[in-house]
């Protein structure tokens, strides 16, 4: 049996919250320039960025598939190329709209199976000709090798004939109930009537033939015709079916590489620079982190962010401080690197380790729960817990102003429960907050695990939308009022802040 | 074949044609959709329509459903059914067919009907049946099955069938021209093709199906036939003879049972579908003391439609007639009607719903339903409710039921109250049974009826229970509760209009 496996997909299902996952972190975006308008690869790419289970050596395998395909990109571009335009053709020139007319199942899959057969003919000198190095890529062209040699392409274009379009059959046949016809068992023709073959059958074979005015005659000779075939028309779809999927299966697993060859391509173009993650369970380290979406939007380099961060178990990242201030970018550029490193990608960084490979959730602020009011702030709440749900030790959570539909006081214990309880799980936490009480008790609490974050502002009060570490700071609105006071010339008692 | 007895029928009896009205009232018809389903056999659709004359019969009816109630009996004689209409089917297709086919339909008439009769004599025998009904039929098939004539046929019919397996053939078809000949040896297509493509990971699995468009006896096929005999002469030969030998396969007996059994397994089946734990089906038990005691009966017709509530009616046979008042929507006139098609089912001598049933056999059910008004109809409704009264009263006796729902309701409560009364008494005199369905609660009080009460929710008042117990009318009405549930009675309109 033909066995291949470029992307170790597994029987991993999406994370529960998919959708939001993908549209909190901007996937599309992602996505966008990954497929460059391919579907194929843009399905393939949201697939796997979504899985649920990794590991760090399927991590390692699909890193190491990565780098071969974009050593022997040609190849796997013609490869994919060759498996689409495959399909293309069979799609376009065999028609199967219904499975109840054997004779056409039958004669459809055979010049199915001839152009397929053709493909495969052609993958093989591709195959064979390029320099593959990683497991994914080497398994590939050794079990393709190995299953298909000229004696099952010349076998298989010798059943595409024997049944194709305007051939006749040969079958056995028993006599049952009525006296009808049953068990028919389609066979091999014999070698073509040789001059001595027909001497012999004299008297052994009885013949007629229908008049072609008799229509009604004519009707039942091709219903059993259809009947015969219909005994071999499954095996036939089934065969070619088979052979299609083969080239479906090679086509989406390659789209992956694609995908890679396209995103490559695109960080040379902007020039954003490529890491290869490595996974360190004491380790929360990056260096020149970019948001690769905000790259996308703006087609330059947006401000990268580096931390550094030894990890005992778990973490939880606390960000806080003024709007605008580039604290959601940081969290996307995360949750987006994060994504990558598990899908076996290059992330957009000088360098990139993280404690665990696990699941990705976000949990966002709608914007309908921004009102307060304990209706909104219990769908906020079932939208936790159904996160909850799938939570697993060494899995990560985004959180963007969760819990702000109530007030801040009752707001900040219900997070500190939480963020503790994750904490203490082995979740890992990465929290946009404004809950003055859960930052100062949880900081304290568990400061060894906590990294708080505020957006950077250089002495002469300008931004640089770069977060570093920080304590509580003001928040933006007070600047604000003071900036438009000075502006104003508009003087007034200094507030006092919250 | 010469049989020395003669066939008692299933039935005992035919009965006499249903009243047209009382059909449509008591919502037979409907009913009858759901008795017999797709069946559209209209002798089976007349039994259902013929309530009984006599007693006996109705009892002797019961009594095979008793037998037929136990499920080892009931697929014995399902499947004796089958294979009778097989070999009938056989038959009737043999007066068309080509004479190769003739031969095979002739033997396959013989041989269901022989399997037919002798796996249903020896199954029937070893059941311990009690009814009369099928006691008579097993001695009838006794003396089929003992017989020197069945005996012969079973050997000949059974040699017939050997010879006919022998024949296998090696057909080819090319163009419109068909070859014949006796099969030696071949390779099956369809086993290489499989273990070729075998190689390919398994896709979906599509199944191409054949549906026959001509049929499959035709002068095509008589042709193929035509060769296959020309090398297997001996084998045509004993299919021959045994077709001259033997002309007539099933017995008239035989016949008439297969279709007469049919009003018991249609109802039987109809009673496997309604029944679970808590809705069952009853022998009915006629008593002669005029006494009637129904426990947990339940309308056939509102199953289609969830759950269905339970109701009881008893009576020592002094008092006979009902007087049913209550809440709107309460069930009352369900009530009524499912006693009524109780009564007729038992009438017909069939199982009824209900967990015990004892009651008069009625030998007339008469019902009296409020008219649509008719614009084209000169009488008034009052006019054709007295109308139908008086007619009822006319024809009214002691073993009567009348089912009477909301008559006279088209005049005062008071007049309506006097007809009702005038009406009551009479049945009352004749000594006949009525289930009187009325909104005056008056009528409850007249001293020789039953006043049954349909009963509101004990959860919720406002709502109905759907139980119909015995009682008096209740004194508070629940248009006024919710009136003033909506603050509209005069009190509360008086200070919210203030």
């Amino acid at each position: 049996m033909i066995h291949f496996d470029l992307l170790k997909i597994g029987n991993s299902p999406k994370i529960t919250t998919a959708e939001d996952v993908r549209a909190d972190l901007e996937l599309d975006k992602i996505i966008g320039i990954a497929s460059n308008k391919d579907r194929l690869v843009a399905e393939t790419w949201l697939e796997v960025l979504l899985l649920r289970d990794s590991s760090e050596d399927i991590m390692r395998y699909r890193q190491e598939a990565v780098k071969d395909a974009l050593v022997n990109r040609e190849a796997v571009q013609k490869m994919y190329l060759l498996a689409r335009e495959a399909i293309e053709k069979a799609r376009r020139e065999v028609f199967i709209p219904r499975l109840d007319d054997p004779t056409l199942v039958v004669y459809e899959t055979s010049k199915g199976i001839e152009i397929l057969v053709d493909a495969v003919e052609k993958l093989l000198t591709i195959l064979t000709s390029a320099k593959f190095s990683s497991k994914a890529f080497s398994e590939l062209v050794s079990s393709l090798t190995e299953n298909i040699d000229s004696e099952f392409i010349s076998s298989a274009r010798n059943i595409a004939k024997i049944l194709a379009y305007g051939e006749g059959i040969d079958f056995s046949v028993n006599i049952g109930n009525y006296n009808c016809l049953k068990n028919p068992v389609l066979l091999v023709p014999k070698e073509r009537n040789s001059l001595i073959s027909k001497i012999l059958s004299i008297g052994k074979e009885y013949t007629f033939s229908i008049d072609p005015r008799d229509e009604a005659g004519l009707q039942v000779l091709a219903d059993i015709k259809r009947w015969v075939l219909s005994q071999i028309a499954t095996t036939m779809l089934n065969a070619y079916n088979r052979l299609r999927n083969f080239f479906e299966d090679l086509a989406k697993q390659l789209s992956f590489y694609i995908g890679v060859i396209n995103m490559n391509d695109f960080f040379e173009k902007i020039g954003l620079p490529k890491t290869y993650p490595e996974v360190n369970p004491r380790k929360l380290s990056f260096e020149n982190l970019y948001c690769l979406s905000l790259a996308i939007s703006t087609l330059s380099k947006p401000t990268p962010n580096t931390l550094d961060s030894d990890v005992d178990g778990s973490f939880a990242i606390l960000i806080t401080g003024a709007n605008r201030g580039g604290k959601t970018t940081f969290l996307k550029a995360i949750g987006q690197a994060l994504l990558l490193t598990r899908a076996g990608l290059f992330v957009p960084a000088e360098s990139f380790i993280i404690p665990t490979p696990g699941a990705i959730y976000t949990h966002f602020l709608r914007e309908e729960e921004r009102r307060m009011s304990y209706g909104k702030f219990e769908d906020e709440i079932r939208r936790f817990r159904s996160i909850v749900d799938s939570l697993k030790r060494g899995d990560y959570i985004l959180m963007d102003e969760s819990f702000s539909s109530t007030n801040p006081v009752e707001a900040s214990i219900v997070a500190e429960n939480i963020v503790s309880a994750l904490v203490d799980s082995g979740i890992n936490v990465a929290y946009i907050t404004f809950l003055h009480d859960f930052i100062y008790r949880f900081t304290n609490r568990y400061s060894k695990k906590t990294v708080l974050l505020v957006p950077e502002r250089l002495k002469d009060g300008t931004r640089t939308f770069r977060l570093v570490r920080g304590f509580i700071q003001p928040g933006y609105a007070m600047e604000l009022w003071r900036k438009i006071s000075a502006t104003l010339s508009y003087s007034t008692s200094p507030s006092p802040t919250v | 074949m010469g049989v020395g007895m003669e066939y008692k029928s299933i039935l005992g009896e035919r009965g006499r044609a249903a009243d047209e009205q009382v059909l449509y009232d008591l919502r037979i018809s409907e009913l009858l959709e759901d008795i017999l389903g797709r069946e559209r056999d209209e002798f089976l659709r007349s039994l259902y329509l013929e309530p009984l004359n006599n007693e006996e019969i109705a009892v002797f009816r019961l009594n095979v459903f008793r037998d037929l109630m136990r499920n080892e009996v009931y697929n014995a004689v399902e499947n004796f059914v089958e294979k009778i209409r097989e070999s009938i089917d056989y038959i009737e297709l043999e007066k068309e067919a080509y004479e190769q086919h003739k031969l095979g339909l002739h033997l396959d008439a013989a041989l269901s009907y022989i399997e037919a009769v002798e796996s249903f004599y020896n199954d029937l025998k070893v059941l311990g049946i009690r009814s009369q009904g099928l006691l008579n039929f097993l001695n009838y098939l006794q003396s089929i099955v003992e017989s020197r004539s069945f005996r012969l046929m079973k050997e000949r019919a059974y040699e017939a069938k050997k010879a006919r397996d022998e024949i296998k053939i090696r057909v080819k078809i090319i163009g419109n021209r068909i070859k014949v000949r006796r099969y030696d040896e071949g390779k099956d297509l369809s086993a290489i093709i499989k273990n070729l493509f075998s190689r390919f990971k398994e896709s979906e699995v599509e199944e191409v199906k054949h549906i026959r468009v001509t049929s499959e006896m035709s002068h095509i096929h008589a042709a193929i036939l035509e060769g296959a005999f020309k090398f297997y002469r001996k084998e045509y030969e004993i299919l021959k003879r045994f077709m001259e030998d033997f002309q007539k396969i099933v017995d008239d007996g035989v016949m008439r049972f297969a279709k007469e059994v049919k009003f018991y397994l249609t109802y039987v089946r109809y009673m496997k579908k309604v029944m679970q734990p808590e809705y069952l089906f009853t022998i009915p038990n006629f008593t002669c003391d005029g006494s009637i005691n129904v426990k947990n009966f339940y309308n056939l017709l509102l199953l289609r439609s969830g759950r269905v509530v339970h109701n009881d009616i008893s009576t020592d046979g002094v008092k006979r007639v009902f007087v049913i008042t209550g809440m709107n929507s309460g069930g009352k006139t369900t009530f009524a009607i499912s006693f009524g098609q109780l009564a007729y089912l038992s009438t017909l001598g069939l199982p009824v719903p209900a967990t015990e049933a004892s009651l008069p056999f009625f030998t007339s059910i008469m019902t009296a339903f409020p008219a649509r008004e008719d614009p084209r109809e000169s009488m008034s409704r009052l006019e054709q409710d007295i109308t139908k009264a008086l007619k009822i009263l006319k024809q009214a006796n002691s073993t009567t039921l009348v089912i009477a729902n909301e008559l006279f309701s088209t005049t005062t409560s008071e007049e309506g109250f006097q007809l009702a009364r005038l009406f009551l008494s009479e049945l009352n005199r004749k000594r006949a049974y009525c289930l009187f369905v009325t909104f005056i609660p008056g009528v409850a009080s007249i001293d020789f009826t039953i006043s049954l009460v349909a009963m509101p929710s004990p959860e919720d008042p406002m709502k109905p229970s759907y139980k119909i117990l015995p009682g008096s009318p209740p004194s508070e009405y629940m248009a006024v509760r919710i009136a003033a549930k909506h603050r509209l009675l005069y009190n509360h309109l008086r200070e919210i209009l203030r």
